[in-house]
């Protein structure tokens, strides 16, 4: 290691906030929420003033929240340091997804690494009869949270290729049972242009043509730490690595869960799209598939890049 | 350090046709709120009575002390609010013969 490769390690390793993360060369940006949304905004469809045009599965991503993980039985849980979080909060609708984004252009393609803490959690519910059976440990919470996914939305320059790198974690199907899986789509996410051109139906899915275009990633099954209830939150560490100059995924890690995703085709979209040269977008995804509203919290986001 | 701010679209160019209440939103942060509802459109004789609501944890929902306002026609109304603890919304009531309203609705939170 040279010199100034040894002192940069020692000032992040010295750094509390800084340390529990492994950037690359370049911080592209470091989000504390307790700083503030730092820049993740609502996700919404395309319209041309229009309200009314935007299309049904992308007018109701929902506005990301600064959380304290403030809940009825323990009062504030607070982040990993500092009180407050991002929080992205479905409607209490089934298949209802909240999703988030910042929106940056890129100066050279190469390597993108992604890194955040985060959890999820189901909001607390007080069925009575969804006791039933209840053993004292497995939350049934757990059952009624349903995916949440990191992605992003990247053009080569003007003229240039367009595609969207994602991984899902599936906690459980359409019927509620759990599968604890990473998943990657196999399909681009139908854009406003696709559908009003009839290329496409209107999607169920927001990233994928068809509901069932997604696969497992090969490694990717991965029980979390829920914790029992719906007010115990534990932080998860993930790091998701994308190589733009390949148009590839390159990694996945969560915990101690590496994941190889160099093999996996990021699907590519036909044409070109105007008005997005160097397009380089975060996207933060939470669904629920029940009538219980789902959360997504990040402690902090931290975006480094080789370049 | 400059002050932070937030403004959230709760409701984007929602239709209602009867009582409604929008989603909790967490605003601990913040020291002063307001409330933003434009109305697009109400049908004739109808009535929209918006109150505050306050939560400790989401769940649960108290009125807010301020007292309710009243719109009946297309415009755009606040309300502010401070003191407020952990979670806003708004509760909504819809009055008239088979009343419908088109709304948005916007919460803005500074501290």
């Amino acid at each position: 290691m040279s010199a100034v490769a040894s002192m940069r390690d020692s000032i992040l390793r010295a750094d509390t906030r800084l340390s529990k993360y492994h950037p690359l060369s370049r911080i592209l940006f470091y989000d504390d929420f307790d700083e503030g949304v730092n820049g993740w905004c609502e996700l919404v469809g395309n319209h041309a003033g229009n309200l009314d045009d935007i299309r049904e599965i992308a007018r109701d991503f929902r506005p990301p929240q600064l959380s304290s993980c403030t809940f009825f039985d323990i009062g504030t849980h607070g982040s990993i340091e500092g009180t407050y979080s991002l929080k992205l909060a479905t409607r209490a609708v089934p298949n209802h997804a909240a999703i988030a984004i910042k929106r940056l252009t890129y100066m050279r393609r190469g390597l993108v690494q992604f890194e955040t803490y985060f959890t999820f959690k189901a909001e607390q519910t007080f069925d009575r009869a969804a006791l039933s059976g209840w053993d004292g440990n497995k939350a049934p919470s757990e059952r009624q949270f349903g995916d949440f996914s990191f992605s992003n939305d990247i053009c080569d320059g003007e003229n240039g290729k367009r595609y969207m790198g994602l991984v899902r974690y599936l906690n459980t199907d359409v019927d509620g049972n759990l599968v604890q899986k990473w998943m990657h789509k196999t399909s681009v996410q139908p854009t406003t242009r696709m559908e009003r051109q009839g290329v496409v139906p209107p999607n169920q899915d927001f990233h994928t043509v068809n509901p069932d275009d997604w696969e497992e990633i090969p490694g990717g099954n991965q029980p979390l730490c829920f914790n029992e209830t719906a007010s115990k939150v534990n932080w998860h560490y993930l790091k998701w690595i994308m190589d733009t100059s390949r148009r590839r995924m390159v990694e996945l890690q969560c915990n101690d869960n590496v994941m190889d995703l160099s093999s996996i085709e990021v699907p590519v979209y036909d044409g070109h799209y105007h008005g997005l040269p160097n397009l380089l977008n975060f996207l933060l995804d939470v669904r629920t598939r029940t009538n219980v509203r789902n959360f997504l919290y990040l402690d902090s986001v931290l975006v480094s890049v080789d370049w | 350090m400059l002050r932070r701010s937030f403004t959230a679209v709760l409701e984007k160019n929602s239709t209602f046709t009867s009582d409604f209440a929008t989603e909790p939103y967490e605003a601990g942060w913040a020291l002063e709120a307001r409330w933003f509802v434009r109305i697009l459109e109400i049908s004739p004789g109808a009535g929209l009575t918006m109150t505050a609501q306050i939560s400790p944890d989401g769940l649960f929902w108290c009125d807010e002390e301020s007292g309710p306002f009243c719109l009946n026609e297309v415009g755009l109304a606040s309300m502010p609010l401070r003191n407020f603890g952990q979670w806003l919304r708004l509760d909504a009531r819809l009055s008239g013969k088979n009343p419908h309203v088109k709304v948005l609705i916007y919460l803005a939170v500074k501290g």
